[in-house]
């Protein structure tokens, strides 16, 4: 799991063009939009787009990607438990 | 002195709820959905999702025209819009205004899918790319001689024009205008909206507990907007008043609604105000009511706030049509103007268990009512948003005397833009953004009151870019990965929300598409608001990049290549935040504009953008009176006078 979500850091910051952030700052358990990283709801969007290319899910509801996007740590799990590759 | 009444005079609309006003009435006031399978195109992802197609032939109906979709739909229903008001107008002062957001791109869809695929690929459907091209259409059919304009302000796209034509008819610039706005369906709104998980494949259900977002539609909707005066000498029946209209800025998203509805708020207070109502005089609100979580949240907090505890009858016919995208505020007036012709109210369709975080209760069935004022929202992306107001009578409004409009601030752009773009910000803005941005830093003089400030752009290709990229990957990919990013700045009016999010520009913030008068457009647009005194600045620009599509359709047909770049004016009404450079004294559009007498200087060749720039140096360097005068490929004549 740790893999994962050290995996997962490196591909927030590529997907979402984060220029002054590196992924060893990102904080597990910090929410990644609003207060947290700072992310907006484009940027979740960059982020569905990154797990259907990466890890072969495909999101549809607003809903699910809210969910999925609390913080990196419940990426993970998300990612760990729908993964298709 | 009073400004002119503008009377409606003529209904026109083809949709999924029908065509011609009695059909779409009827689909409406029984509350039925129009929405039913995609089979214009097919889409392996999205196809699953219900859309408000229209199923009429719409090619057999435009008759000999030749367009894309969304023109032959703008035609129909302009068409039909002035059968309804007597079959002819006076062409000499009528003018057309249509907002648009997706012109041809259905079929340079088929262009780039058969670029992307080596087959050989008809370039004839390019010449309808450009929004801009349906008002031309119409124009053309009808010889129209006034201003011919096109907005793109997303999904306030036709309320905008509707609210500029009634400008043109009230300051006396026309004496009818064909107003409204189209939209055709295709991959890129369709994949675009599904890359923002803003699909609702069960269906849109406006202000209800479970609404999970829009569903898409396409159609075209027209009014004859006329001066009282001449529609009364001409003998024609009047249907109703356009006795409002007012436009915001939320300066917050290029997406997202500003949460506290204060944008949305902004532009109802405004059309209330051009309507000298009060809240408590309006009757029915025809709601935005998009059926997206954000959105309709956004507007019942806004309406809660204007009618603070005296909410009148609300709803939303979304479902009846879907999401018609730049024709959307066109058809909802279609709706409101036959509420107060039949004295009744729509129901809400679609709807099941209300919201009650919303705190609106929407009409569930429809039923006879007094109904006076009807007030109508419109909410597009970037926080563009417009209300308007229909009456079944108003009172004439007073002109307002604001001085002498002065250009204050002029910046340009071109390749060096990167530096002066904010890097947090950067990493989403498109590269046609950033030099838009960089032109309207360089303007902008630090005495100009953001929250008093409109933005006008002009483009012609505009976000080309992003939209080609968006299609070619949809295409590629068979709509796999999407990229939603590129959406978001696909649309035209994205240059100029990004502007007023830099700068907290809070007034209206208008996006004009048509061809070489864009600058023109945006100026005009820009001094009736400075004018009518709703904004004392404003920043006016243009901003185009080149497009690898465009510069090989240039070549092809032997057209000047297009030069790119961005350049931004800021005009101030007295007091004046900075050193006046010009004093600008006089825009016009159409065919009939003539060049004014007693002139130092005229500049007629190249883009009017850069011929403004150059009858600003001209006057600081002296000269008392200098005149850009352009004639676009159509026809249509700009002018704009400066004095030193």
């Amino acid at each position: 799991m740790q893999a994962l979500i050290e995996e997962l850091k490196r591909k927030i910051v590529a997907a979402v063009n984060l220029q002054e952030v590196k992924p060893e700052e990102i904080k597990e358990d910090e929410p990644l939009f609003g207060a947290g990283l700072g992310l907006d709801s484009i940027d979740a969007l960059e982020l569905v787009v990154m797990l259907e290319r990466d890890y072969g899910i495909v999101i549809q509801e607003q809903t699910v990607a809210r969910a999925a996007f609390t913080s990196v740590r419940s990426l993970a799990s998300f990612v760990s438990e729908k993964r298709k590759k | 002195m009073t400004r002119r009444r503008v009377v409606i005079t003529g209904l026109g609309i083809i949709s999924a709820a029908g065509c011609g006003a009695g059909e779409v009435w009827q689909t409406v006031r029984n509350g039925r959905s129009g929405l039913r399978p995609l089979t214009l195109f097919s889409s392996p992802r999205y196809g699953h999702v219900p859309v408000g197609q229209v199923t009429a032939d719409v090619d057999r109906l435009a008759g000999n025209v030749r367009g894309s979709r969304s023109d032959k739909l703008a035609w129909i229903a302009a068409r039909e819009a002035v059968a309804d008001a007597g079959g002819t107008l006076p062409a000499d002062r009528q003018g057309v205004v249509i907002g648009a957001t997706v012109g041809g791109m259905l079929g340079t869809e088929k262009f780039v899918a058969d670029r992307l695929r080596n087959r050989r690929a008809s370039f004839g459907v390019l010449r309808y790319h450009e929004c801009g091209a349906s008002a031309n259409l119409i124009a053309r059919q009808l010889g129209a001689r006034g201003p011919v304009l096109t907005f793109s302000t997303a999904c306030s796209s036709g309320a905008m024009a509707i609210g500029a034509g009634g400008e043109l008819i009230a300051n006396g610039e026309a004496d009818a205008v064909l107003a409204g706005g189209c939209d055709s369906l295709c991959r890129l709104t369709l994949n675009g909206f599904g890359s923002l998980l803003l699909l609702d494949p069960q269906g849109c259900r406006p202000f209800d507990a479970a609404r999970a977002g829009i569903c898409l539609g396409e159609g075209a909707a027209v009014l004859v907007l006329e001066a009282e005066e001449t529609a009364a000498a001409r003998g024609a029946r009047v249907l109703a008043m356009l006795s409002g209209w007012g436009a915001s800025c939320d300066a917050f998203h290029a997406t997202a609604p500003q949460a506290d509805g204060s944008g949305a708020l902004a532009a109802m207070r405004a059309a209330l105000a051009r309507a000298g109502l009060s809240p408590a005089e309006v009757s029915y609100v025809n709601a935005h009511g998009t059926a997206t979580r954000d959105n309709d949240a956004m507007e019942g907090r806004a309406l809660r706030e204007l009618f603070d505890g005296t909410m009148p009858p609300v709803s939303s016919t979304k479902r009846c049509f879907g999401h018609t995208l730049g024709a959307s505020g066109a058809v909802k007036a279609v709706v409101c103007v036959r509420a107060l012709q039949d004295q009744a109210l729509p129901p809400s369709a679609g709807l099941g268990e209300a919201d009650r975080e919303i705190g609106i209760e929407p009409v569930r069935e429809y039923r006879p009512a007094t109904v006076r004022h009807v007030l109508s929202n419109s909410f597009g992306f970037g926080g563009n948003n417009v209300a308007l107001v229909f009456s079944q009578t108003a009172a004439a409004t007073p002109a307002t005397a604001s001085g002498r409009i002065a250009i204050v601030g002029a910046g340009t752009s071109a390749g060096d833009f990167v530096a002066e773009v904010n890097p947090a910000r950067r990493r989403r803005l498109s590269r046609l953004q950033q030099m838009t941005l960089a032109a309207a830093k360089r303007c902008l003089p630090s005495g100009v009151d953001p929250t008093r400030t409109c933005v006008a752009m002009g483009t012609a290709l505009g976000a080309l870019n992003e939209a080609t990229a968006f299609v070619e990957n949809l295409l590629t990919k068979n709509e796999a990965e999407p990229l939603p990013q590129r959406f978001t700045n696909s649309v035209h009016n994205a240059l100029a929300a990004q502007v007023a999010i830099e700068f907290g520009l809070k007034k209206l913030n208008s996006t004009a598409t048509c061809y070489e008068a864009s600058f023109m457009a945006a100026l005009w647009h820009a001094t009736q608001e400075l004018r009518a005194g709703t904004a004392s600045a404003a920043l006016v620009g243009a901003a185009d990049e080149s497009n690898a599509y465009a510069t090989e359709t240039e070549k092809r047909w032997g057209l000047p290549s297009m030069a790119e770049g961005a350049a931004v004016f800021c005009l101030a009404t007295n007091p004046y935040p900075a050193r006046p450079l010009a004093y600008l004294t006089s825009v016009r559009l159409g065919r009939d504009v003539e060049m004014p007498g007693g002139m130092d200087v005229v500049v007629s060749k190249g883009a009017p953008v850069v011929g403004f720039q150059t009858a600003l140096d001209k006057i600081e360097a002296g000269c008392r009176r200098a005149a850009v005068f352009t004639v676009a490929a159509d026809g249509q004549k700009a002018l704009c006078v400066l004095e030193g």
